[in-house]
């Protein structure tokens, strides 16, 4: 899968925002929005407030987890434990990248953020590397995921899948004649 | 000039006549088949009853959208919506497509030997292309190169010569509804078989054909 695609669905997260015109409920075809008031946040999904932002239409409040505190316990957490902790949002790091590319000035104290959450990301993937290292060199069959976002998963799958089915067939001895198709990216 | 569509976010579509779904569950549903499609190894059973209800929104939706003026603020976000909607439908009907052309031999004769009444994996358009694109194979093979053949060797087992999907393979899934006592087997021969519950939520990487039957009962997704 494209980053890019796994962007696009972390795009129908909501995200707050308060506009500065006003329109009334707008029935989208995913469900309703609005009304929009000046001056009253209203929930939107993130492509729509992204949009609105860019044509200086609203501010975005930024969300609750977006906050320096938050992330530096949480990094702190991740760098303790030897599980994956738990992540505010499953689409962590798609929002903090899009949010503070195109709302950076609507979220206070931004560039920590982008660090923070860039440490948080870099421990989790240093994790997933040993634990994608343990799986392979124990022959398991089988792993428990939990609380890895979709992000992080796609950073790894075409490698360890593929990996994984190349090891698949030299150990089931397969002649080249009669291989599987390989695991592919549709 | 009228306004927006306004009537489309709140009508239910009936789906086969039994279960009633909002368009937003409608949407969900697309993105789950998508998503299910764009990463198992094999051709799942189509969903043309989705993909026929979505294209009726978007239709339903344009036709409104011709009647507003430009620049009217509702109508650029509803283009945004349906081209959002879009991209996840080509995407869907491509990644079909793309099976279909690496499987079609195999597909094709799953289709023939499919008995009566039990549901077809392709659409009939599907089908007519799955069809056309062996015809088109194999008279391609032939003008190129079968025909200078020897004539012991002009012929072509399209099912030994292309590739099966691996069932094998692995993916990473989501479980919607728990599941108990799924049996994983063993890698190596020093290894025992060993079964797992999967709690609703969690998410797991282990073999396609151990979890194939949930994936088309919607049991869990893939991701």
């Amino acid at each position: 899968m494209d980053p890019s695609e796994v962007e696009f669905l972390a795009e129908k997260e909501t995200v707050k925002i308060i506009p500065n015109f006003s329109l009334d409920k707008i029935y989208l075809i995913g469900g309703d929005l609005g009304p929009f008031n000046p001056g009253l946040p209203v929930d939107v999904p993130v492509w729509l407030a992204l949009n609105l932002k860019q044509r200086q239409k609203c501010r975005i409040v930024p969300p609750e987890w977006m906050d320096v505190e938050k992330l530096e316990e949480m990094r702190e957490l991740e760098r303790k434990e030897d599980m994956f902790t738990p992540v505010p949002s499953p689409y962590y790091m798609e929002l903090t990248k899009l949010l503070l590319n195109h709302a950076s000035d609507n979220i206070p104290k931004a560039d920590d953020i982008r660090t923070l959450v860039k440490d948080i990301w870099d421990t989790r993937i240093a994790k997933l590397r040993l634990s994608a290292d343990s799986f392979i060199s124990q022959q398991e069959a089988h792993a428990k995921l939990d609380n890895l976002t979709l992000m992080e998963i796609n950073t790894i799958r075409s490698f360890l899948l593929d990996s994984l089915n190349c090891m698949y067939k030299l150990r089931s001895n397969l002649q080249p004649g009669s291989s599987k198709g390989q695991a592919m990216d549709y | 000039m009228s306004d927006p569509p306004s009537d489309d976010g709140s009508d239910a579509i009936h789906d086969d006549g039994q279960d009633v779904m909002t368009p937003a569950e409608l949407i969900a549903k697309l993105e789950e088949a998508w998503l299910n499609e764009k990463f198992s190894p094999e051709l799942l059973e189509n969903r043309s009853e989705v993909v026929e209800c979505v294209m009726e929104q978007l239709t339903h939706m344009e036709a409104n959208l011709q009647r507003v003026k430009k620049g009217d603020a509702k109508a650029s976000m509803h283009r945004m919506e349906i081209d959002r909607i879009r991209f996840v439908l080509s995407s869907y009907l491509r990644s079909r497509l793309q099976k279909i052309e690496r499987f079609f031999p195999h597909i094709l004769e799953r289709e023939k030997s499919r008995g009566e009444g039990d549901p077809s994996l392709l659409s009939p358009e599907e089908f007519a292309f799955a069809k056309e694109y062996h015809a088109n194979t194999e008279t391609y093979l032939k003008a190129v190169a079968l025909k200078r053949m020897p004539p012991n060797l002009q012929t072509v087992d399209m099912l030994k010569a292309v590739p099966e999907p691996c069932l094998d393979s692995f993916v990473f899934l989501r479980v919607k509804e728990r599941q108990e006592n799924i049996l994983i087997e063993p890698e190596t021969d020093d290894q025992r078989e060993y079964v797992v519950d999967m709690e609703e939520g969690s998410q797991h990487l282990m073999r396609y054909r151990t979890i194939a039957p949930l994936v088309s009962s919607g049991a869990v997704q893939l991701i």
